[in-house]
């Protein structure tokens, strides 16, 4: 009887004749995720299973398990093989001594002996027999013995289904470069895009001196908790504080974010083709600042031909605080440090800004030297 | 590096330090343990050492805490009740402190400041009636250096209601001007790091008759006033420092008016505009680079190897210093705050280099932000 992880893939069933393609990016990443934890993982038909591991260590590697997208849910369970006395030892092991309870059975292998109904009759019985507080409640039990019946002789049996980070394999939806900020959106679309399988690496503008280390420190640790979720554990950022000084000295007050934006869109595209990333994905939700409006959002996509992927834009502010508390970024993203220095907010920033009007402010300022400087002044953070 | 924000924390006294870790390695008994007589001593030693500073033994005590905003808070949130009276000028210790009696339903009474951020004594006085339990004035304002004159004030708030009590913040005081307690001060916070001991010791000195209540109740250290096992190291390494700092308090004083002086002259005075008293702490100049942002500021006058302290954050939903703002600026002075705050190590080199610094990084920002 060895104690065994059972993980069920989310929507890779669904996927024809490329299955194999992510069921193998699957199992890499879950490799990846057990990184430093002894265990043994195999591949059977639509499961994988977690084996020979400490079991000291069950609960962090459910804990790991549970963060890798693509999987639609877990249960900590047992192998064993599958005569009916082995099977009714292991259901022994996992069936609660009172309460209301059924047997379900699945069976892969269909020449099994008996059928599904008979296995749980007859192992639902036995647990009757030797546990007389157990009750039958085949419609709302408060426990279900799951048996597993599979076709390589073993039967698999537990308890409890855990929900999984559900989702596609990272890295089956090719490479995406989130902008990321210090605050609360960006983290999230990261997180979404990376759930739908996107390879998410991330570029941070700073503005020293007029913002912080104390910025830069937050968006890294929110790299780092990002990462857990298979988004990339490199951060880069580049400094824009002189395109905003030149801004604030040339330009019309009212667009100093407007034209900002479309510096960091272009900033974002170009490092993003260096790395081989296949569009640029922000955190904006229609209508949140002045700047997430349709006119503004029009404006800065004019600068770029990469797509912009914007995976929050219908959400409210509170449906992605709630991401974010689940994600264990938001606790990070609300400490108080500025991401942007209120030198360069404008009193009335617009809202409508007419692309015409931004372009003709553009041509007053130097973009190519100034998109130079601001590319030269690249680090690079490995989390 | 040249460190310039000594009232935030100062260098700890290496040989003191290392004085009080000998001690601290050989003696590690418990004080209050029956066997732990030596240690006992040694801190008995220090405790007379560290009063008869600034008080005479006969008419004062000393307990010790954890720090200066330890002291402060057990005079605030002990003594305070019916109505309490504070400068505006407060360290957070004291207003934060007023603050939370307020929150309880005592009422608190803030008495404005001068232009240079000491208290205006008049207006103060007036707030004091026979309801008033407490008032607490900081000797050293932290922000401007404004001195009170708080044995003055003392005196006339006892004449007004003898039973008022009155405490002092002397944290940006003690060891660095002279002090004398007298007996109309009931309660007087000091710390040790900003005299060269460490960090995480402080003490309030309190008059002998005065009946002061525990804010932290236990194994009844300190004469039932402070309960924890007492900070052996931290407290030895305390008397120590101040052993040192106070053999040449004068001498550092009269130097020190000399740098904040030379430091002053130095600065552009289109860009700086004093926010310190002249006759305030010499060991502390605050101005205003009118117009432009102190973080900012701070940042480019570090790249040049200089550290300030700033008296506002670069943020919207961040306040500017509650205390500039009381004593009358506009938004384009309390943007610009800065701290500069010496110590005995401060060199003329240093002062003359930091002015410098100053000036150029203004006329950086000045110039880069139009």
């Amino acid at each position: 009887m060895e104690k065994v992880i059972i993980i069920r893939y989310a929507e890779i069933h669904l996927k024809g004749k490329n299955r194999g393609y992510f069921e193998r990016v699957f199992g890499v990443n879950l490799e990846r995720a057990l990184k430093g934890i002894r265990h043994e993982l195999h591949r059977t038909s639509g499961r994988y299973l977690v084996a020979n591991f400490d079991e000291e260590k069950t609960e962090e590697i459910c804990g790991r398990v549970s963060r890798v997208f693509g999987v639609h849910s877990y249960s900590v369970g047992l192998c064993v093989p599958y005569d009916l006395d082995s099977v009714y030892e292991a259901a022994k092991e996992v069936c609660p001594r009172e309460g209301t309870f059924k047997v379900e059975t699945h069976r892969a292998d269909k020449k099994y002996p008996m059928t599904s109904m008979e296995l749980n009759a007859h192992i639902g019985g036995r647990l009757l027999d030797d546990f007389p507080a157990l009750r039958v409640d085949v419609h709302t039990p408060a426990h279900t013995v799951c048996l597993d019946i599979r076709e390589n002789g073993t039967a698999l049996v537990f308890g409890k289904f855990e929900k999984g980070a559900g989702g596609m394999p990272v890295g089956t939806s090719g490479k995406g470069l989130l902008l990321i900020s210090g605050g609360i959106d960006s983290p999230v679309a990261g997180y979404m895009m990376a759930k739908r399988g996107m390879n998410v690496e991330l570029l941070h503008f700073h503005s020293y001196p007029y913002t912080n280390d104390g910025a830069k420190e937050k968006v890294k640790e929110l790299a780092r908790l990002l990462s857990r979720y298979s988004v990339s554990a490199k951060l880069i950022t580049l400094n824009v504080a002189h395109i905003q000084e030149q801004i604030h000295a040339k330009c019309a007050a009212e667009l100093n974010v407007t034209l900002l934006r479309r510096f960091m869109f272009r900033l974002a595209e170009k490092t993003a083709k260096e790395m081989g990333a296949k569009c640029l994905i922000t955190g904006e939700s229609l209508g949140q600042v002045a700047s997430q409006t349709i006119e503004g959002i029009t404006s800065s996509n004019a600068v770029v031909t990469l797509p912009v992927l914007r995976p929050l834009i219908g959400f409210d502010k509170d449906e992605i605080v709630l991401v974010a508390k689940k994600i264990g970024t938001f606790e990070t993203s609300v400490l108080p440090y500025e991401d942007c220095c209120t030198v360069f907010l404008p009193d009335f920033p617009a809202i409508k800004p007419k692309l015409s009007f931004v372009e003709e402010e553009e041509k007053k300022l130097d973009v190519e030297a100034l998109m130079r400087e601001a590319l030269e002044s690249r680090e690079v953070f490995s989390l | 590096m040249i460190y310039l924000d000594n009232a935030a924390t100062t260098a700890p006294d290496g040989e003191a330090l290392a004085r009080a870790v000998q001690f601290a390695e050989q003696n590690y008994l418990n004080p209050s343990a029956l066997y732990g007589g030596e240690v006992f001593s040694a801190l008995s030693s220090a405790r007379e050492s560290l009063l008869s500073k600034i008080a005479d033994p006969a008419q004062f005590a000393l307990v010790f805490t954890s720090g200066g905003t330890e002291a402060d808070n057990q005079a605030i949130q002990t003594c305070g009740r019916r109505n309490v009276v504070l400068s505006a000028g407060e360290h957070a210790a004291v207003y934060e402190a007023g603050v939370h009696l307020k929150n309880g339903g005592t009422e608190l009474r803030l008495a404005p400041l001068e232009r240079d951020g000491s208290v205006k004594a008049d207006a103060l006085l007036s707030l004091v009636d026979e309801k008033t339990s407490l008032v607490s004035v900081v000797h050293v304002n932290n922000e401007t250096g404004a001195v009170n004159d708080i044995f003055t004030l003392a005196r006339e708030v006892k004449k007004k209601n003898p039973r008022c009590v009155f405490h002092s913040d002397g944290v940006q005081a003690f060891g660095k001007l002279p002090v004398r307690l007298s007996p109309d001060v009931d309660l007087y916070s000091v710390s040790a790091h900003k005299i060269g001991g460490i960090k995480g010791v402080g003490a309030l000195y309190k008059r002998k008759n005065f009946a002061l209540q525990p804010l932290l109740c236990g194994g009844g250290q300190e004469g039932n006033l402070r309960s924890g096992t007492e900070n052996v190291l931290g407290i030895l390494d305390f008397a120590f420092a101040a052993e040192k700092k106070f053999a040449s308090l004068e001498t550092d004083l009269s130097r020190l008016k000399e740098l904040r002086a030379l430091l002053l002259g130095g600065l552009d005075k289109d860009v700086f505009t004093l926010i310190s008293p002249e006759n305030g702490s010499p060991y502390l100049l605050t101005v205003s680079a009118r117009g432009l942002r102190g973080e900012i500021l701070q940042r480019l006058i570090m790249e040049r190897g200089v550290i300030v302290g700033t008296g506002s954050a670069c943020s919207s939903k961040k306040p500017h210093s509650r205390v500039i703002e009381a004593c009358g600026y506009g938004k384009d002075v309390l943007d610009g705050v800065l701290r500069l705050s010496f110590s005995p190590h401060t060199t003329r080199e240093e002062v003359a280099f930091a002015a410098h610094a100053l000036n150029d990084s203004a006329h950086e920002l000045k110039a880069r932000i139009g």
